[in-house]
């Protein structure tokens, strides 16, 4: 494959100059590294960041992330306009959810060069994450104006998808699919965007075809495998599910993915091995904080699912949220402030995360949880029947919750 | 762009040449969280990737003009099952300019369907439509044309030679096309560049490195069309591109297909070889890619101060100088083709273009001609035009080097000529290694 002719590291940088003259020098004719300029030094930090940070993607290892910092660091000393580290480094920063950091690169890309696209899709990314929508729209656009494909094209699908319009957001999608064609982890990845797409508007059935489509394709996706899960316990299959979902939190174990774990073999009434998984996602938790990944809005929501603390997730989510003010910071706010009972405050913040006319059945149900609290049953059953009929199985844990109260 | 020479080159040359963030291992690495969705930042799309722009009078029809641009970079044929097929969602462009001004004056799209699967496994075999613009408005000059599949092996795609040739199709302005996977006809050590012993043992510029794209295919749209066709009457200079584009969509979803009313953004292009990987820098690569020949003019100053020059100076000061600046020999030979001697100019409108001088013939049959080009006296090739067996990046090192204005360095990769011979007749480049018997790997007792 030439994915790993490509990806030579950092000795290709030093010795293809070399091979560049290869007609003229012989034996250990290679320069030494020290005699290198600057471009090339900086050239092969570069290319040695982000294959630390393509470890940390593929590996679930975030220690990686901050030694691809370091090295990114390095070349921004040695040449502070750099834009592949600039944009490696915003990436980075998307990457551990440090949104006002990679706002900040991401803007700093864009003033490096205004004409690649790439510089755009941080941009954009951190103000999708900041709350600031209209702004991070128009990112988008711009970046796929400069260069449509598989990058530009999945955040656009994205944007419609936040604004309500699923079937856009699938075409959208679809072009993203059309466009990875040949690049086997690019193609992987968005079949199973497009599964999520259609498994949270109630598609099972090509939710699964793309799943296995995605695993077709990248044999073991840990992504494809936890979302394939889903699919096997929500229609009852709990072996399959569990096999699936133990063998994406093994290979990566993620905190999402090990909290799904659990909650698939509680559905499938295992609760003491359900626990065993859970008690994991803390200590995760506490090692990518430890890396600089911030994982408060996450872990507050698992906490609030699973009943974790309940007392001290409004102040979890509240940090959160001052973070990352976004429709997600927004619905997992509300739902704190509803688990202990301040529902007239939750409020607030529901209407807030469901402003974008977003169709997701999870802040639907959270908005049922919220006006059944206030006491207000007929508008609490509409949001649970809304939430139900955009996906049945929105949730293994609140999805038959949100059944029993629509009765 | 050819992103495998790209990478070995641009490492050499500088942080400037790299457009590799996030790149090659950074491909997608999707939601961590439940809510923050990691999309890729991948600029790679090798499925409009356009690698190779050929153009020559044809050996063995000399009163037409062949022009070949090949497309996906590397592709394995062991692949499967991911294998390789045009991108139904692109367009891909073949370009002439007649009169010198940077501007098509004949245009043909290429638009490509997949076709229904086969026993449950892809269908390689696409169809696809050719549409010809020529000032006198689009006009379809052929549909429902199909390509042969890839070259899977014996079983699957039993007879590949009979089931490539059968796909060579009339189209109805008189010319001959073909679309489909080739053996890449491409050939150049890049190997090396990934080994710290990267100086082969006697390696020369003569001989002696790897072809790191032996057994390698692409995927190729082939044109033959009559010289008559093409001839201005004048000087007779034709200037080729080609190029792919991508539809541009928006947040604001606006419910039409792709089709007429589309916008469309070119995303790769190619003139001469090399020219994104070794003068145009990381930051301008996007907004070259998308940009047009005709306003080629805004990037001089990369021709004429090449980064590269400054880089091989600082590297190897024990073959300079290299000249740094000023390099009109650059700019002319690339941008408006040679005045003095006049091979193939074509006025004052800079523009990336391969220039090919229609009034010269063919020297030699098909991967018969010297691989220096003109370099090597052969006035049929490259940069009058570009033959499949002329050795671009030896050419383009010299060039660099300045061997137009009295630097002359015996540079290469070692690598002079491609690992299979081209057929002799269109579309000229070798059938592609099949999935059964490719070259690489081995065989276990």
């Amino acid at each position: 494959m030439k994915a790993k002719l490509i990806v030579g590291g950092a000795a290709a940088a030093t010795t293809a100059a070399a091979l560049l003259l290869g007609g003229v020098l012989t034996g250990n004719g290679a320069p030494e590294a020290r005699a290198l300029p600057t471009p090339t030094l900086v050239a092969r930090l570069d290319r040695r960041g982000n294959a630390f940070a393509q470890r940390a993607r593929m590996t679930a290892d975030v220690a990686y992330y901050t030694r691809a910092e370091y090295v990114y660091r390095r070349a921004l000393q040695l040449a502070p306009r750099d834009l592949p580290a600039t944009i490696g480094l915003g990436a980075l920063e998307l990457s551990r959810h440090k949104f006002r950091h990679a706002f900040a690169l991401g803007r700093r890309a864009v003033a490096l060069s205004p004409t690649t696209a790439a510089g755009y899709g941080v941009l954009g990314d951190a103000l999708l994450e900041l709350g600031r929508y209209r702004s991070a729209f128009a990112t988008f656009d711009k970046m796929v104006g400069l260069r449509p494909g598989v990058s530009s094209y999945a955040r656009i699908s994205y944007a419609r998808e936040l604004l309500g319009d699923v079937a856009g957001a699938a075409q959208a999608m679809r072009y993203a699919v059309d466009a990875a064609a040949g690049e086997p982890q690019a193609l992987a990845w968005s079949h199973m965007q497009l599964g999520k797409l259609y498994w949270a508007h109630g598609d099972g059935v090509a939710a699964g075809r793309e799943y296995r489509e995605a695993l077709r394709i990248q044999p073991g996706y840990t992504y494809a495998l936890d979302a394939l899960a889903q699919v096997e316990a929500a229609h009852g299959r709990s072996a399959a599910a569990i096999a699936l979902s133990r063998q994406a939190a093994d290979v990566m174990p993620f905190p999402q993915f090990v909290a799904n774990y659990g909650d698939v073999l509680r559905t499938a009434g295992r609760p003491a091995a359900a626990r065993r998984q859970y008690a994991l996602v803390e200590v995760i938790g506490r090692l990518e904080r430890a890396n600089h990944v911030n994982v408060d809005l996450e872990l507050a929501l698992f906490d609030i699912d699973h009943g974790v603390r309940l007392d001290r997730t409004v102040a979890l989510a509240r940090l959160a949220h001052a973070e990352r003010p976004s429709i997600d910071g927004d619905d997992v706010l509300a739902w704190a402030l509803a688990r202990n009972g301040r529902c007239g405050e939750a409020l607030r913040f529901s209407e807030r995360a469901l402003r974008l006319g977003t169709l997701d059945a999870p802040k639907f149900f959270h908005r049922g949880m919220i006006e059944r609290c206030l006491g207000h049953g007929g508008e609490a059953r509409r949001w649970f029947r809304r939430a139900l009929m955009l996906n049945p199985h929105f949730s293994l844990l609140w999805a038959p919750a949100a059944r029993r109260y629509v009765r | 762009m050819r992103k495998l020479a790209f990478v070995l080159l641009a490492a050499a040359a500088s942080a400037a040449l790299i457009v590799a963030f996030a790149s090659r291992g950074g491909s997608p690495s999707a939601a961590q969280a439940s809510s923050h969705r990691e999309a890729p930042l991948i600029a790679e799309d090798p499925s409009a990737d356009n690698t190779d722009t050929y153009a020559f009078r044809s050996p063995d029809k000399p009163d037409t003009v062949t022009i070949i641009s090949n497309y996906i970079p590397g592709e394995d044929p062991a692949a499967g099952p991911n294998w390789y097929t045009f991108s139904p969602s692109a367009r891909y462009v073949i370009y002439a300019d007649k009169n010198g001004d940077g501007k098509p004056d004949v245009t043909w799209r290429f638009r490509f369907r997949n076709r229904a699967p086969v026993a449950f496994l892809q269908n390689t075999q696409q169809e696809y439509n050719v549409t010809r613009l020529d000032g006198s408005g689009p006009r379809v000059v052929g549909d429902g044309l199909l390509t042969p599949p890839d070259n899977i092996g014996p079983r699957s795609t039993p007879n590949y030679h009979a089931l490539a040739t059968a796909g060579v199709h009339d189209l109805s302005d008189g010319s001959k096309v073909f679309a489909g996977q080739r053996d890449d006809g491409f050939f150049g050590d890049i190997g090396a560049a990934f080994d710290l012993v990267a100086i082969r043992s006697g390696t020369g510029a003569s001989a002696g490195g790897k072809d790191f794209f032996a057994g390698y295919a692409v995927h190729s749209i082939a044109l033959q069309v009559p010289l008559s066709q093409l001839d201005n009457g004048g000087n007779h200079v034709v200037g080729i591109w080609s190029s792919s584009e991508r539809p541009k969509i928006t947040v604001q979803f606006n419910g039409r297909k792709a089709g007429r009313d589309t916008k469309w953004v070119q995303v790769s292009r190619l003139g001469n070889p090399l020219i994104n990987e070794l003068l145009i820098p990381t930051q301008l690569k996007d907004k070259w890619n998308a940009s047009t020949p005709d306003k080629d003019k805004k990037f001089e100053q990369y021709y004429s101060s090449p980064i590269l020059a400054q880089l091989l100076n600082q590297l190897y000061p024990q073959f300079g100088p290299f000249q740094e600046t000023n390099r009109s020999d650059l700019v002319s030979v690339l941008l408006t083709g040679l005045k003095e001697p006049n091979l193939n100019y074509t006025g004052p409108t800079e523009a990336d273009e391969i220039r090919l001088n229609l009034g010269i013939a063919p020297t030699a049959p098909v991967g018969q001609g010297n691989r220096l080009g003109v370099l090597g006296g052969d006035l049929a090739g490259y940069p009058n035009g570009r033959r499949l067996e002329d050795d671009v990046i030896d050419i383009s090192e010299r060039a660099v080097g300045g061997v137009l204005i009295g630097h002359s360095l015996p540079l290469g990769d070692g690598v002079d000529a491609n690992d299979v011979p081209y057929m002799t007749t269109f579309p000229y480049q070798a059938d592609p290694f099949s999935g059964y018997d490719n070259t690489k790997g081995q065989q276990k007792p």
